[in-house]
């Protein structure tokens, strides 16, 4: 009985330590806390400095990504749409990143650290990695396709360019074009397809320069008709004619990244199609973006 | 010149009107940073309009056309507005409020904002500049009596300081403290829970509390369907509390409580909502229904967002945890460790021995008291205050874990379980108390006599420090596990919803150049808009495009609240205003909250 009241004391006292200690450190935090984040100040003197040293094509980024608007506050002339739209991070050499409380991005990843500054909360660095050589941007050369619909009876309609955007058949509803898409929540450049009702969505490109890969992205726009619609859609790929890739993307599968290795057929041109369908095509939109790289 | 001296009822009763007040004035002292969300603006609409049936009410009755207000289409419209959605004893009070205490601009620039017509200049008792204080000052007001209440009841079991410090923890909570300004209900049926709940425990020996609780519970029903739930918390606690009559094979007696609860509770509701006269049982089923069938909004919760209910079993696991993991990083981590010291301590307790060292036992209610009827049905068994207070926190939580219930909420959905876990905190400090007291020498009397109430003040300072640091952005805050303001966005909980942020954006847009006053307001909605220029805190030219895509592409200057789902929005901002610089954005320690693009901006 005496051994448990001991324990039981001890074990009051380590409480009330623990509380006490909490209860300054948690007061001390609430007070300090505000006071370390990174001030309007650091802000402008790290744009400044990458700034100075910005080439074109370098990738301009914020860790954590939270902090991506305030980035553009200040750099967003820097980061044109379909920078901050990019399919990934792979084709940027250069990498200016402004971090704070220790945090890094994934895109300065496997990179070596150039140059490092600290401006008051926030730190500089500017990363050099090996880049990705892209051959050919899919949605950048999206006119370079002719665009079809295949319908389930093998009857083909073609899709011709009006204005903005490859339009199908029916009045405007099928089409494709080339936009900003939301794919798990964030904003992508990317060609918009919409699955055809019992049909096939072609979209051919003659003439691709093939490098070592063929990357292809996709995700489900649209944030409303991903909580509307539940069903996959399924995309073939074909390069020089035969089937290289397929590939089914359903609404929790965000931007999802595939490569085909075209490493037999380097240095060739050859015809890549892409091949898309759902078999519930009502409030999907897909979103497709692929790169040719050495 | 001597004090007066106070005896210990009275003291009690001063501290409960003295928490109450300071409740209230820190309260009144702050709320006009806080901008108005979305169910807000609605609510001062629908509040003002239920005023308009008072009015008309006032009129008929001078004329001699008392039943006048009475035929459906008056009813209905008035009252439609914002039914089936809620009951209405906020929104009448809220009304009412308004109508009593604003300062009347209302002839004047404003007149076309009112949701309807100002027959004239309001005679009133002009407490609040601002009009949209005298619609919140009901809210205010609920939150004192909370606050009042939880020192009431704590003190049943505590000594003065954990009960005091019981009632500061449950005002001092970021989160709630956002939400006990605001027209809405999520801090009402958090005050009228902690009611029912404290009326239960009461008729559990005393018949006339039990009466007390039917009418409170029929009070709660009209509050918010969060009600609906309270018995099945209670009835878990009764059984549990009597269990030795099932172990006797002997079902319990129901309890006049639950009789109560259940004549006078839906007595109570019809009674009080006039849109329900006309056809009861249709428009009951449309309430019901519009709740059991309620769609689930897009919230962000560890970096997904949640807009349907999850179909796989890693996506239900993640979601079961979300009242659990909110509670986690929502509430002062001080708070939750003397909740746990708590738990602890009620865990170790044995049947009759009272909560805290040194209060009353809670064992039978004594000699020729303890007679079991259905009257006081709690006279002859220990009450179980353990089980009491494990079934008001846990409970709420629980309803939420189950992942086909919709989450967007956040703490406010299960809001109701925190009065009772600053509860459990003071439990956990009346335990510390004995032991600091041990560590002071015996000859410092005076210093051990002052000990208990310098450890709950310190014990209440970092909530307090806390919930003033997150303000007016309590949505936005998590605590010091989660790692505040930033570390809530890197772990991606959910930073705001309803749209109220843009407050402290509005200098900026009032001094805006007339080119750039057409403006998109994103999830502001247009009630709100109406109060900011009602209030004077928005310039009357500054116009409204409208909501969604079309919109937007029709405005000089817009807004972007961050939520997660909204990224299709900056999608459409960077492809019509033709650029991804944002003219400004409202952060708070560095964490964006809104954007604003403006047309054609460098």
């Amino acid at each position: 009985m005496e051994t448990r009241s001991r324990l039981t004391t001890r074990a009051g006292l380590a409480a009330l330590a623990a509380v006490s200690l909490l209860a300054l450190v948690e007061t001390a935090s609430a007070i300090v806390a505000p006071y370390r984040a990174p001030a309007d100040q650091d802000w402008r003197a790290a744009a400044a400095a990458i700034r100075v040293g910005f080439r074109p094509g370098d990738l301009i980024v914020a860790a954590p990504a939270w902090a991506d608007p305030i980035l553009r506050v200040h750099l967003g002339d820097l980061i044109p749409a379909e920078i901050a739209g990019r399919m990934d991070d792979e084709r940027f050499q250069r990498v200016w990143e402004i971090g704070q409380r220790g945090a890094t991005s994934a895109a300065a990843a496997g990179g070596t650290v150039a140059e490092k500054r600290r401006f008051g909360a926030l730190t500089v660095r500017r990363i050099e990695r090996q880049a990705a050589a892209v051959r050919y941007d899919f949605v950048a050369r999206w006119t370079d396709a002719h665009l079809k619909e295949r319908g389930a009876d093998g009857t083909i309609l073609d899709c011709p360019l009006v204005g903005d955007r490859g339009l199908c058949s029916d009045a405007g509803r099928n089409s494709v074009r080339r936009q900003l898409v939301e794919v798990d929540t964030r904003v992508r450049m990317a060609l918009l397809a919409r699955p055809a009702a019992h049909g096939t969505v072609v979209l051919e490109y003659p003439d691709v320069p093939l490098g070592r890969s063929v990357v292809v992205a996709g995700g489900l726009h649209n944030v409303w008709l991903r909580k509307e619609a539940q069903r996959p859609v399924d995309v073939r790929v074909f390069v020089g004619g035969i089937e290289a890739a397929s590939f089914t993307t359903r609404n929790e599968d965000g931007w999802a990244m595939h490569r085909i290795d075209t490493s037999a057929r380097a240095g060739q041109v050859a015809a890549v199609r892409f091949e898309i369908t759902s078999p519930a095509p009502q409030a999907r939109q897909f979103a497709l973006a692929a790169e040719a790289r050495f | 010149m001597k004090l007066p001296t106070l005896d210990a009822r009275r003291l009690d009763w001063l501290i409960t009107f003295a928490l109450a007040l300071a409740t209230v004035f820190w309260l009144l002292g702050v709320e006009g940073r806080q901008g108005f969300g979305r169910d807000e603006g609605q609510y001062f609409r629908a509040g003002e309009r239920y005023w308009g049936w008072f009015e008309e009410l006032g009129s008929n009755l001078a004329h001699g056309e008392f039943k006048r207000s009475f035929a459906a289409p008056v009813i209905d419209r008035y009252w439609s507005d914002n039914a089936p959605d809620h009951p209405v004893v906020m929104k009448t009070l809220y009304g009412l409020s308004w109508r009593a205490f604003h300062r009347c601009h209302c002839t004047g620039a404003t007149r076309g904002l009112h949701p309807i017509p100002v027959k004239g200049r309001h005679i009133t008792l002009p407490l609040f500049a601002r009009e949209s204080t005298a619609f919140r000052f009901p809210a205010i007001v609920f939150a004192a009596l909370l606050v009042a209440m939880v020192y009431r009841f704590a003190r049943g079991w505590l000594a003065r300081p954990p009960a005091a410090a019981a009632a500061v923890l449950t005002l001092a909570q970021p989160h709630y403290f956002f939400h006990a300004p605001l027209s809405c209900f999520d801090a009402p049926i958090t005050t009228m829970a902690f009611a029912v709940g404290f009326a239960y425990w009461k008729s559990l020996r005393s018949p006339r509390w039990g009466i007390a609780a039917g009418v409170l519970f029929g009070i709660a029903l009209g509050v918010k369907h969060n009600a609906w739930l309270m018995p099945i918390f209670l009835a878990g606690h009764y059984l549990w509390m009597r269990r030795g009559d099932l172990r006797a094979r002997r079902f319990p007696r129901p309890p006049l409580a639950f009789v109560a609860m259940l004549v006078l509770g839906p007595i109570i509701f019809f009674a009080h909502w006039p849109w329900l006269w006309n056809s009861p049982v249709t428009r009951t089923r449309m309430y019901i229904n519009r709740h059991l069938q309620h769609e689930h909004y897009n919230f962000e919760y560890l970096g997904l967002n949640w807009n349907n209910p999850p179909t796989t079993t890693a996506r239900k696991l993640i979601r079961s945890t979300a009242p659990f993991v909110e509670t986690a990083f929502t509430l002062p981590v001080t708070t939750l460790a003397l909740a746990a010291v708590g738990v602890a301590a009620l865990v170790r307790r044995r049947r009759g021995q009272p909560v805290a060292p040194d209060g009353p036992d809670e064992g039978p209610a004594g000699a020729g008291d303890d007679r079991p009827t259905w009257l006081r049905p709690g006279a002859d068994v220990d009450r179980a205050p353990g089980a009491f207070l494990l079934v008001q926190t846990l409970g709420p939580l629980a309803v939420l874990a189950v992942p086909s219930t919709p989450i967007f909420g956040g703490v406010k959905h299960f809001m109701t379980a925190m009065p009772y876990l600053a509860v459990l905190a003071a439990i956990g400090v009346s335990r510390l108390i004995p032991v600091l007291a041990g560590l002071v020498p015996a000859a410092r009397a005076r210093l051990r006599q002052f000990a208990p109430a310098a450890f709950a003040v310190v014990v209440c300072l970092p909530a307090v420090v806390e919930t003033r640091r997150s303000h007016p952005d309590g949505l936005s805050h998590y605590n010091l596990l989660a790692g505040g303001f930033a570390g809530g966005a890197s772990l991606g909980m959910n930073r705001q919803f309803w749209g109220y942020a843009v407050l402290p954006m509005l200098d900026v847009i009032n001094r805006d150049e007339p080119a750039n006053r057409a403006m998109y307001w994103h999830d502001v909605i247009h009630d709100a808009i109406n109060m900011y220029k009602r209030d004077g805190s928005l310039a009357m030219e500054v116009g409204d495009t409208g909501f969604g895509e079309e919109a937007l592409r029709r405005s000089q200057t817009g807004i972007l609240f961050y939520e997660k789902h909204w990224a299709i929005y900056e999608s459409w901002f960077w492809d019509s205003y033709g650029t991804t610089k944002p003219f400004m954005v409202r952060e708070r320690e560095g964490v964006p909250l809104v954007t604003m693009y403006r047309r054609g901006s460098p």
